[in-house]
């Protein structure tokens, strides 16, 4: 009750900007110019109109935040303590640090940490809940409701607790337990990791691979076994936080490139090769360049081709993240490599993590057996972090040995879901520019990225798809620029055609309410962007 | 923009965005032009005064790009293109040193279950009893756990799919997070799916680039790394000093007592029991301190939590102190647990935050519904019955150091009733060791234990060197190697691992070398 109610005054405040909208009338087509076929859809034309209206919104929601601190404080000073330098401590959280989660996070907290039970499929069971206070509680109403689930990175269906995968899963967890309670290199190798280690090679074509028991920590502890003081690191500005934090404690220097620009990398390059190290003059030790292969809040690959080109030119080390695009892309599923037909040994560092769409947890590294073997001994995931569960071990090996068609019983079924997967991510992509929405992404990247702008957008629609039994995943600033709030769509292989009309249909029905088909009407920009899915 | 909108526009309504931007620019130069003419006729002197302003700002600015690239040296493209050319590369790893190659390939290889007793299939290929892993309470490869686990498999699958706020958050993940903090005392727990990078989520959540940490010398790596990421400014005090931590802090705040700007946070950041020497943190004395020189205590009770204390609650337990006491409580669930994943107990307020900035829970996916259930049920077997675990363990503990220290030429390190024990050869033994009265380096001492090991292993003893990246510890411990007491030993497998030991340490260090 209370949700809908909130829902219903988010409506009014974006049909507000709406009707603003027509009466000025000043601009109609947001994109009038041309468009280059060349330039990625936001490029440059983004809709002046809608730009202004969300810098707009975010300057009264932050006004309002400030107002209401001011007077909150005033005239209840007792919920501010916490805020304050009380008794000699200085407050946890700051004032500012806090302002944003407080008053503009609060707002929209029932589109987050929503819980779930059971497997997060193709359907999902969410804990159906409510809040009485404004977002800072909330209560369960006991009750379940399933939904379609365009959220989870489940992109081959793997998700699952039947089937042939959760069976060798069971008959793993029979045969070696649960966990180590050891690191990898102490006591924590076992003849399940060596073979799941094994696979992961074979799968993404390298010599060896480290498997590690979680993803971020893949990053985040191995990168400073990698690279270090004297040592230059060169990162995509959009890299994941995992990749930051490995940076961050290698003790590389570090420069950032513009998110996919080739020409942005050489020119950084050229420039700290030339210069060396800054104040010595020193020649860098080495450079690492980190990209990702499927960067997952724009559904972009990286231009691998042609960053092989840079390496092979100026011999940098290549770290690729294929956290998203192991097992999505690739018609073999094997990742970016396979997606553009390059040499995966061509890649210094293959990194990639299970969590996706082998419906697993953590990751791996991969690469050449000397880089492998002195990771075992030098990672500090390897050597000190709890190795990998049995359950999840087996998960990986089960599910890749499916996509490889190793299984005999289920020779095809690999192949049928990574089809499944190209099939649905291109449909759904292609009807929603069809629809005349605005989305971003590459083509047959299984994410989907769809521009909401406006704040007061993000939650009504991730709640309007609620109230039609869709759970999605919206993103805001700071995860992305400010201007360019959006929603997320993660097509699976475990989606039918009917699954991927229903949400069409409502989505369609959501933006007529929501006003978000920015392209309708504009048939040369929807055709290049159809062109650019073909 | 409101004098776009008063100038007429073109008839058609195709207006062009760069159409439009023109409009602008004619209509604001226009608008420049009339208000200097007008100025003019008003006030030359003003006039003349704006121009000089403007100018200067333009010299300003024009001035500061050149002082900006500190020492970068100007180049022609062509120097660019030969420096390129010229600069190579360090190997991306170097070569593994010999000691470390056989490291790798005499690496302890489990075939089946870890447990009390695991079959190898590296070196003797025996079944062996195990005091190398974290299985302080037994929990791991415990029939009912399992049993458990196996059925939930069948509801929750494996992988969870997302991070925590992206419908990641799992029904069991709320239970168990309200049993932790229940357990503890504390308000409020969040979980992490790997509990090493727990500490590196948490800190840096709360202790940021101006704040200041006092931390342990002795702490274990996760807690070093966690402190650098941090970026705040690290004293450092002697491990488990507290004279010497109360000089550090009194030192600092003398320092701060000057300062103009705001109140920064001070955290005192040290372990419960500690990884790398097995002894425990003072607690009681730390908290006294903690009020008079107004610090926050962050404790890594990655090792103490369900092994310390009376109902196996951690230190406050152990110490009867008010679980508040400690601001930020970081435990683990892989080692007396036996299941996975780490946890943070702390305030609602501070929890709530750690939702939003905890960098390991943000952006990774939550732990998988299988372990979250192994440890929610492991957590409730020791809830409700301590006294089948807490007391063997300590027994089992106090019985092998005992046994240990009976062992000439071995040092045996840690508190009595800790389940982690480190041993090494003492400094006469090896020196005995010596043929020509050399001396030991590192890898020496390194390579003397695992010989010790491996002796062990050939009696049926799992033993581990404690392993550390060398060149990333901020001061190397000493090496050693590292066994661990389970409740689940008996009697006769604590006194069959004090023999093995007794009877590697005669072979080693008879030896000459
Ligand atoms: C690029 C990238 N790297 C690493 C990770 C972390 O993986 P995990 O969720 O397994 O910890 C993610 C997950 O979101 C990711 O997107």
């Amino acid at each position: 009750m209370g949700k809908g109610q909130r829902a219903a005054t988010a409506y009014k405040s974006t049909e507000y900007i709406s009707q603003q909208r027509d009466e000025d009338g000043l601009i109609t087509h947001p994109f009038t110019a041309a468009p280059t076929s060349s330039s990625s859809l936001l490029g440059d034309k983004k809709p002046t109109f809608t730009l202004v209206t969300t810098y707009l919104s975010y300057l009264m929601l932050i006004v309002f935040a400030h107002i209401r601190d001011f007077f909150g404080k005033i005239f209840y000073p007792g919920q501010y303590v916490q805020l304050r330098e009380q008794n000699g401590f200085a407050p946890m959280v700051s004032d500012f640090e806090s302002l944003w989660s407080r008053r503009l996070y609060g707002r929209i907290r029932d589109c987050f940490n929503r819980p779930i039970t059971g497997v997060a499929g193709g359907h999902v069971a969410l804990l159906e809940r409510f809040s009485r206070d404004f977002n800072r509680t909330f209560e369960f109403t006991g009750r379940l409701r399933n939904v379609l689930n365009l959220a989870s990175y489940n992109y081959l269906g793997f998700a699952q607790s039947e089937g042939p995968c959760a069976d060798t899963v069971e008959q793993a967890m029979r045969e070696h337990g649960l966990t180590q309670g050891s690191s990898r290199a102490e006591a924590g190798r076992t003849q399940l990791l060596v073979e799941a280690e094994e696979t992961v090679a074979r799968f993404v074509g390298a010599e060896s691979a480290l498997i590690v028991s979680m993803g971020y920590a893949t990053n985040a502890l191995s990168i400073p076994a990698l690279v270090g003081k004297g040592s230059l690191i060169v990162s995509d500005e959009l890299n994941h936080s995992s990749l930051v934090s490995g940076a961050r404690l290698s003790g590389a220097a570090i420069r950032v490139f513009r998110h996919n620009s080739t020409r942005d990398l050489e020119k950084v390059l050229r420039k700290s090769i030339s210069q060396g190290q800054p104040r010595t003059h020193r020649p860098w030790r080495k450079i690492l360049v980190v990209i990702e292969g499927l960067y997952s809040m724009e559904g972009e690959f990286c231009k691998l081709p042609e960053v092989l080109e840079l390496r092979r030119k100026y011999g940098f080390y290549l770290f690729v993240d294929e956290a998203h695009s192991i097992g999505a892309l690739g018609p073999r599923g094997r990742g970016v490599c396979d997606h553009f037909g390059v040499d995966p040994r061509e890649v210094d560092v293959l990194m990639g993590t299970f969590t996706k769409s082998f419906g697993a947890a953590g990751g791996y590294i991969a690469g050449s057996r000397q880089l492998i073997d002195y990771l075992r001994l030098h990672s500090h995931s390897a050597v000190y972090a709890e190795a990998m569960s049995v359950p999840v071990l087996a998960q990986v090996l089960s599910s890749m040995r499916m996509i490889m068609g190793e299984d005999r019983e289920h020779a095809l079924e690999g192949q049928q879901r990574l089809d499944q997967l190209a099939i649905n991510s291109r449909y759904f992509a292609r009807r929603l520019v069809e629809l005349g929405f605005m989305t971003m992404g590459d083509k047959g990247s299984p994410v989907i990225p769809l521009l909401l702008f406006n704040p007061a957008k993000i939650p009504a629609f991730s709640r309007e798809c609620l109230e039609r039994n869709i759970a999605v995943v919206v993103v805001s600033y700071p995860a992305t620029p400010i201007i360019t709030g959006r929603v997320r769509f993660c097509i699976s292989a475990s989606h039918t055609r009917e699954d991927l009309d229903f949400a069409l249909k409502q989505i369609d029905e959501i933006g007529d309410l929501l006003e978000l088909k920015m392209v309708k009407g504009n048939d040369a920009h929807m055709q290049a962007a159809l062109k650019k899915l073909e | 923009m409101e004098s776009a909108a008063n100038t007429p526009l073109p008839e058609t309504g195709d207006v062009s965005q760069r159409g439009l931007l023109r409009t602008v620019w004619d209509v604001s130069f226009r608008i420049v032009i009339r208000y200097i003419k007008n100025s003019y006729k008003d006030d030359p002197f003003r006039t003349f005064l704006e121009v000089c302003l403007v100018g200067f700002i333009i010299w300003y600015m024009t001035k500061q790009k050149y002082n900006i690239g500190t020492n970068e040296v100007v180049l022609t493209t062509k120097e660019i293109d030969e420096l390129c050319e010229d600069w190579k590369p360090e190997p991306l790893v170097p070569e593994l040193t010999e000691f470390e190659r056989e490291t790798l390939d005499k690496a302890v290889l489990i075939d089946g279950p870890n447990g009390i007793r695991v079959k190898l299939a590296s070196g003797s290929g025996k079944q062996v009893l195990n005091f190398a892993s974290y299985n302080f309470l037994g929990f791991i490869n415990s029939p009912d756990i399992e049993k458990r686990a196996q059925e939930m498999l069948r509801k929750y699958g494996v992988g969870s799919c997302g991070p925590p706020g992206f419908y990641g958050t799992l029904d069991v993940h709320m239970e168990l997070e309200k049993q932790l903090a229940a357990f503890v005392g504390h308000s409020s727990a969040i979980l992490y799916s790997q509990a090493f990078t727990t500490t590196l989520s948490v800190i840096p959540c709360f202790s940021k680039r101006g704040d200041i940490i006092v931390a342990d010398e002795g702490v274990a790596f996760s807690l070093q790394q966690a402190i650098a990421l941090s970026r705040s400014k690290v004293y450092w005090y002697k491990h488990n000093d507290m004279a010497d931590l109360e000089r550090v802090l009194a030192e600092v705040n003398a320092q701060l007592a000057g300062r103009k700007s705001a109140l920064p946070r001070k955290f005192i950041i040290t372990e419960g029991l500690f990884q790398n020497t097995g002894d425990i943190t003072p607690l009681d004395a730390l908290v006294e301190l903690k009020h008079k020189y107004k610090y926050r205590i962050i404790l890594d009770e990655s090792l103490s939590f369900g092994v310390m204390g009376k109902r196996g609650a951690g230190l406050t337990d152990h110490y009867n102190l008010d679980p508040h006491e400690v601001d930020l409580m970081i435990g683990a669930l892989n080692n007396a647990i036996g299941a996975s994943g780490g946890f943070c107990c702390a305030d609602k307020d501070l929890v709530e935050h750690q939702r939003l900035s905890g960098l390991g829970y943000c952006f990774s996916a939550s732990m998988p519904g299988i372990l979250t259930v192994a440890a929610a049920d492991a957590l409730h077997s020791l809830e409700n019955n301590p006294d089948d675990y807490l007391p063997a363990m300590r027994e089992n503990s106090v019985h092998l150091r005992t046994l240990l220290r009976r062992i000439q030429g071995l040092q045996v390190e840690g508190s009595n009733e800790s389940p982690v024990v480190h041993i090494r050869l003492t400094p006469e033994t090896l020196v005995r060791m010596k043929r020509s009265g050399g001396a030991w380096t590192k890898t020496d001492i390194d390579r003397v234990l695992t010989e010790l090991t491996d002796e062990a292993q050939k009696d049926g003893v799992l033993l581990t060197r404690s392993m550390f990246v060398d060149e990333h510890e901020r001061l190397m411990p000493n090496s050693s190697i590292r066994i661990c007491v389970s409740a689940a030993h008996t009697k006769k497998d604590i006194e069959k691992c004090a023999h093995a030991v007794k009877s590697a340490v005669s072979r080693v260090t008879s030896k000459k070398r």
